[in-house]
């Protein structure tokens, strides 16, 4: 049934703090220019789990393989250089700058010798382009990121991942804390990456929007990954069950 | 890092915030504009070029130094220690200059290595020891000061080789060398922060130092570069003061009449800064600093009593700080 490639892979992972086992053993694909859904109960490892494939924790054991190549991730720069962007949950965007400056906050288009000076110009119209392409709806790229909504504030954060390369982009609850109108406009953010054919790795607690959004939904519990359904396969029941622990054994169709 | 005061959003329509921020923000102009005239017609001699000079003298000693403060600031640090480097700048360059009768050149150069040493050690305490500028360069500042005092004894050390002051003051198209420097600083300073890599992540450092980090920011070396600017322009002002009095002024911050830690904050207040970084524009400083300069010399002009002056200019931080606090309230 897995017609789609893999992208990312991750191999035997596991990543414990003190006694804490915080994933264990975790074969986890990732497939190209889909949406693949993590959820899990809090504390399910999920948070941990995105952590190493984003560089910002290293695994005790396991690799990863990225685009068939085996590979170790290498902090955040290294992760940056495989494509992987992470969206933190807060955005980690700086309220008193503009949408362009924030887009290419730490990464910069320059021009002149010794890439010394900003080429604003070039970073309007890039940061312009980029919002266009995800179809963002922001007015003015010049405005301050304090004056935007939550869904306008994902997409720069989103815009971000984009301008620097990034093709796996990783999500963590990206409308834990939106309205339900700001909640469609990040559906259709990612809508729009998939269209792009951007790789998504979306978390969520809410089964529901996965389920309206998600080509892949994958469970985590204690640690473990219990498994990878197809959206059209699954039930909503059968993956809350899985969330509560209950590991599904009657078909294996795409059980990592 | 200090925690932002939270005194909550005022209540306002996106379109009055915009008007009332741009009031805030470019008020200065108008309020500078004013004051000018004021004095062109109540302070007698203000208006001559003279005078006009005088002005330019002064706020450049006050400007030089608010420029690299400015850049500390944007970057979230407040730097106190500016007092403490002008003191060893300023004795450094008279012991070296009059009593080891180094070239000129030379002298200014250890001078500003002084302060560039000040700034670094600085930067190792806020980045390597995690304590906030604030603090740590108020400790530097006590530091710098003894040091000064050990260095002559406690005593003034007065200038009597020819050269220093002629160098410094030598005039160009009838404006003293200092007001160059003043405004080569500024213009340097604007470019760099509006349009250099560096600048953007001052900014992005002073308004979220979280953020910045985890966009790639380094955060640690734009702090240890913004403390050192601000250092290396209190060395320059040590210079100029130094020339200027024609002698060591460990508290020439009160001799130098306008160049001090209260005149710079002031002005930076004015200027539509924020004390917790990433807001406000350098020229604006440029202008606050005049403002305060054009203030001190049109009372002294018009006979009002140095106390007097004081409290006007006291009356000014608070108008200031208050300005600060609205400002931060309407954004």
């Amino acid at each position: 049934m897995v017609r789609d490639q893999v992208i990312l892979e991750t191999i035997h992972l596991d990543k414990s703090f003190g006694a804490v086992h915080a994933v264990r053993d975790v074969n986890w694909k990732v497939y190209q220019g889909q949406v693949n859904a993590l959820v899990g109960d809090n504390g399910a490892g999920k948070s941990t789990l995105i952590k190493l494939i984003s560089g910002a924790l290293s695994p005790n054991a396991g690799s990863f393989r990225v685009r068939g190549k085996e590979t170790a991730i290498g902090g955040p720069s290294g992760a940056f250089n495989l494509g992987i962007a992470a969206v933190y949950q807060d955005l980690a965007l700086v309220e008193n700058r503009d949408v362009v400056m924030n887009m290419f906050l730490g990464s910069e288009m320059t021009r002149g010798a010794f890439s010394i000076f900003l080429d604003h110009k070039s970073m309007l119209h890039e940061a312009q382009r980029v919002l266009d392409e995800i179809h963002a709806r922001i007015p003015n790229v010049r405005e301050m990121v304090r004056n935007l909504s939550g869904g306008q504030r994902q997409a720069v954060a989103v815009g971000r991942a984009l301008v620097r390369g990034g093709e796996i982009i990783i999500m963590d609850e990206p409308t834990a804390a939106l309205g339900v109108e700001q909640t469609q406009e990040v559906l259709q953010l990612i809508t729009a990456l998939r269209d792009q054919d951007k790789t998504i790795i979306l978390i969520s607690h809410n089964i529901q929007q996965v389920f309206e959004i998600a080509n892949y939904i994958s469970i985590m519990f204690h640690g473990e990954l219990l498994g990878t359904r197809r959206r059209e396969e699954a039930t909503q029941e059968e993956i809350v069950a899985m969330i509560m622990g209950k590991r599904a054994q009657q078909d294996g169709n795409v059980m990592a | 890092m200090l925690e932002r005061i939270t005194q909550g959003q005022l209540a306002l329509s996106s379109r009055r915030r915009i008007q009332l921020l741009f009031l805030m923000d470019n008020g200065i102009y108008v309020v500078t504009v004013l004051l000018f005239i004021l004095f062109i017609f109540a302070a007698p001699f203000f208006f001559t070029p003279r005078n006009l000079v005088n002005i330019l003298i002064s706020a450049s000693l006050a400007g030089i130094v608010t420029a690299g403060y400015t850049v500390a600031i944007l970057a979230g640090q407040i730097d106190t220690s500016t007092q403490g480097v002008i003191a060893i700048a300023t004795v450094t360059t008279a012991l070296l200059f009059q009593e080891v009768e180094l070239a000129l050149p030379l002298t200014v150069m250890v001078a500003l290595l002084a302060g560039v040493a000040a700034g670094l050690f600085n930067g190792v305490i806020v980045v390597n020891g995690k304590i906030i500028a604030f603090v740590a360069t108020l400790a530097t500042q006590g530091v710098l000061v003894a040091i000064a005092l050990f260095l002559t004894g406690g005593q003034t050390i007065t200038i009597t080789r020819a050269g220093l002051q002629e160098a410094v003051f030598i005039r160009v198209f009838g404006i003293p060398s200092s007001v160059w420097i003043m405004f080569l600083c500024y213009i340097l300073g604007w470019i760099m922060l509006n349009h250099t890599k560096l600048g953007a992540h001052i900014y992005a450092t002073g308004a979220d130092y979280r953020a910045a980090r985890l966009s790639g920011v380094p955060v640690d070396r734009v702090i240890r570069i913004a403390l050192v600017i601000s250092a290396l322009t209190a060395a320059l002002t040590a210079i100029l003061v130094t020339a200027r009095a024609k002698q060591s002024t460990l508290f020439g911050l009160a001799i130098a009449g306008s160049v001090d830690f209260v005149t710079a904050l002031t002005a930076i207040l004015l200027g539509g800064f924020s004390l917790f970084g990433g807001v406000g524009r350098i020229e604006r400083n440029l202008v606050a600093v005049l403002f305060l300069t054009i203030l001190g010399n049109g009372l002294q002009l018009m006979d009002v009593p140095t106390g007097i002056v004081l409290v006007v200019r006291g009356f000014a931080l608070i108008a200031a700080v208050i300005l600060s606090v609205l400002r931060a309230r309407v954004a």
